[in-house]
């Protein structure tokens, strides 16, 4: 088995944000050859932070959604990079189009315009709240979609709001939510594009509208099934009664035990205290019900002892313990070494750098770019 | 209308939260969806977990939606043949046990091939099928801070934060868009395919933009709701307790709008490099004024202007929201004890796919074997009781 398994696909992506980016830069993972369309200027996601270090203002945000790729300029608003446009997307199978609404039918990218020359494309829309019902209009920024999905609500937990009850909610790093809804339009590309071989053929291409807020509520769905069994989820009842990030003497580790065997190897790593060997502890549920008597002890172990060394002991007993690491951990990472997850990729302005490339493995292999 | 996924089968072993998503997008998408499961070993997640600090399942009636349930006892070889044999009449077989588990069951990828030749076999764990650390478990929280997406999350003087169950679905939704992919790429050469999804990679695909900033000697760094270039940027305090609005400038002519509606008047502020310089200052002017306002009225306000803002939500907000409901992100579900639910539907409205979405709720353990046994695999009824009495299908 040698072929990348979307290396007959051709996508476009016409993009000034991370959703629809990231959408092309999924398929692109997965063997998918993927055009930019951009104006004279570049898109802004060329010029958006942060910046790889140097003068040359290299954006990794860009470096790393278009990697891969090639380049096409066209100027939407004339007739000739319109034709160019047109030609591009006669070649292609999936358009992947941010432009909001409102500018969509001076650019001749609306669905009908484009539905009426490419019958055969998957059309594909990417806006913070999708392109049908009151919002569609509405501008969201990767903090906004967090918020408007729940899951901004519902952060920080644990430690941090343990330590920082007071505090604002805290948005997860980067541009997660915005991810989500990439990852629901390459999703809905590969779904529509299925479907177009559905009864021979006659379904043909067709228009996939995605919201990124719906794409990260998806994502949030537990909360919403906690609504539905009585419960209104907030991020300082939603801590793990005991476990959850402990503070090392050189880092942080995360600990959390789901399952009997599971304490029952917490147990045997913290040596077998007096306290764990209570046979009140035996049950769950008492485990639960005097959780923060259980992290009093468990945080008073890990303080004194270096992440690796609990991991790895934690391990060799199935203990899911986890070390809490860097980016710079990351790329050192000896298992990713092997999974070959990073591969040096010529960087325009910067040079040959790792960059991870997918997180999908077919065949028992590391994608390629 | 057409579900895209009609037509495709898949052989349902994942258990927890990640693979058991996935398989429920792909159900929401037209596939049919097997879930297999024993009395003996159900999915760890239909049983409640008190270190939750709750007693009710998890996240279990949301991602078995849609899908069928039998049961089936596969610590038994009979068990493995019956498995065997729903595999053999399906697309793909996905599942989340740790690497070598089912190698161990006897339904490797090997073992499968030789079953149905082009199966598409999706492998979800924390850390894939092959390396150093492939036998580690894990669940979400562990799964972020492998990844480097907790390191990255929280207030820039405090600690990392856990990632919860959004960690899990986005491997999910991941997953989902892999075995599309395979799947194409059977339709169009014949081949099957072995899907490998790492949790934690799939955390870390989620800040590939820091992970190369490291990787070319930068020092990326935990930020609380700071944004690299805009200001202002963050979340306010609005009127009323534990209420708050999330605001993000993003260029200089959106903060000339916001500044007249908050009454500022400082030509320091008219630049974006000098606004996020002084974001602290500028943080202080913006919360006076959220301050005494409704974050929902606020936000309206707001994105009139042209500014981006969205109050935060909890989840009785995000379920009474009329543009979720009008999308199908959010619909009511009818279990089978009559009883009504909020759930997500599949992301994504099809032009031509308006019947998309949650067809039925939570099934109960083997309430599908009449089908798959007997219509399905011709079972006959004395050979389902037979395999009932020797507590294979059980």
């Amino acid at each position: 088995m040698s072929r990348a398994p979307l290396n007959d696909l051709h996508v476009a992506v016409h993009a000034k944000g991370v959703a629809a980016a990231y959408a092309a830069r999924m398929l692109r993972g997965m063997g998918a050859h993927v055009v930019w369309v951009e104006p004279a200027g570049g898109t802004p996601l060329r010029s958006e932070p942060p910046f790889l270090p140097g003068e040359a203002q290299v954006s990794a945000l860009f470096a790393y959604l278009a990697a891969g790729t090639t380049s096409q300029t066209c100027d939407l608003q004339g007739e000739e990079g319109r034709a160019a446009f047109g030609a591009l997307l006669s070649q292609c199978d999936i358009l992947f189009d941010d432009t909001p609404l409102a500018e969509r039918m001076a650019l001749g990218v609306d669905e009908a315009a484009i539905a009426a020359r490419h019958p055969d494309l998957i059309h594909v829309s990417v806006l913070p709240f999708g392109a049908t019902g009151e919002k569609a209009q509405w501008k969201g920024e990767e903090i906004n979609i967090q918020h408007a999905s729940g899951e901004g609500y519902l952060l920080p937990n644990g430690l941090s709001v343990e330590q920082f009850p007071d505090r604002p909610p805290v948005k997860i790093h980067g541009h997660f939510a915005e991810m989500q809804g990439g990852i629901a339009a390459a999703l809905g590309a590969l779904a529509a594009l299925r479907a177009r071989g559905l009864h021979g053929g006659q379904v043909g291409g067709q228009y996939v509208d995605i919201s990124c807020q719906d794409a990260m509520l998806s994502v949030g769905a537990f909360a919403i099934q906690r609504f539905g069994d009585g419960s209104v989820e907030h991020r300082v009842e939603r801590s793990f009664r005991y476990g959850g990030v402990l503070p090392c003497a050189d880092g942080f580790v995360e600990l959390l035990t789901l399952e009997q065997r599971q304490w029952d190897g917490l147990v045997e790593l913290l040596g077998r205290p007096s306290w764990a060997l209570d046979p009140a502890l035996a049950d769950s549920l008492e485990r639960s019900r005097r959780g923060p008597e259980l992290n009093r002890h468990i945080r008073a172990w890990a303080a004194v002892r270096k992440v690796e060394d609990i991991v790895r002991e934690g391990q060799k007993l199935s203990v899911p313990l986890a070390k809490y690491n860097s980016p710079a951990e990351v790329l050192r990472d000896e298992h990713e070494k092997v999974r070959g997850l990073f591969q040096p990729v010529e960087v325009p302005g910067a040079g040959s750098l790792d960059m991870l490339v997918s997180p999908i493995q077919f065949d028992g292999r590391a994608s390629r770019l | 209308m057409t579900r895209p996924l009609q037509g495709i089968r898949i052989a349902d072993f994942t258990v927890h939260n990640a693979g058991p998503f996935c398989t429920n997008l792909l159900s929401q998408l037209g596939a049919e969806v097997i879930k297999i499961e024993s009395a003996m070993r159900p999915d760890a997640f239909r049983k409640p977990h008190p270190v939750y600090g709750r007693m009710g399942p998890a996240t279990f009636d949301q991602v078995a939606s849609t899908k069928l349930s039998v049961r089936i006892n596969l610590k038994l070889p009979e068990g493995v043949a019956l498995a065997k044999r729903i595999v053999a009449v399906s697309d793909v077989a996905a599942e989340s046990f740790r690497p070598g588990v089912l190698d161990r069951l006897g339904l490797g990828y090997d073992v499968l091939r030789q079953v149905k030749q082009d199966i598409v076999l999706l492998a979800v764990s924390s850390s894939g099928q092959y390396g150093p650390d492939k036998h580690f478990a894990g669940y979400a929280p562990l799964f972020g801070a492998w990844g480097g997406l907790s390191d990255l999350t929280g207030y820039e003087d405090g600690p990392p934060v856990e990632m919860r169950h959004v960690m899990d679905h986005t491997v999910g939704m991941n997953a989902a868009v892999a075995v599309l992919a395979a799947l194409h790429r059977r339709d169009a050469t014949g081949l099957g395919a072995l899907v490998d999804v790492s949790a934690r990679e799939v955390a870390s695909s989620l800040l590939g933009e820091a992970l190369l900033l490291a990787a070319a000697g930068g020092e990326p760094k935990r930020m609380s709701n700071d944004h690299p270039r805009m200001a202002p940027h963050g979340v306010y305090p609005a009127a009323g307790e534990d209420q708050w609005l999330s605001i993000a400038v993003a260029n200089d002519s959106e903060w000339q709008a916001l500044a007249g509606i908050i009454g500022v008047d400082d030509p320091r502020f008219a630049h974006e490099a000098t606004r996020h310089e002084l974001r602290r200052e500028l943080d202080l002017l913006v919360s006076r004024w959220t301050a005494t306002r409704p974050a929902d009225a606020a936000a309206e306000q707001l994105q009139a202007a042209g500014i981006a803002a969205h109050a935060s939500w909890n989840t009785v907000s995000l379920t009474s929201d009329k543009h979720l409901r009008t999308r199908r992100a959010l619909v009511t579900v009818q279990e089978p004890d009559g009883k009504e639910r909020a759930a997500v539907g599949v992301p994504m409205r099809l032009s031509k796919g308006a019947d998309i979405g949650i067809d039925r709720g939570t099934p109960k353990l083997g309430e599908h074997e009449d089908y798959v046994y007997g219509e399905l695999l011709g079972m006959s009824s004395a050979e389902r009781k037979s395999l009932e009495a020797a507590e294979v299908i059980f």
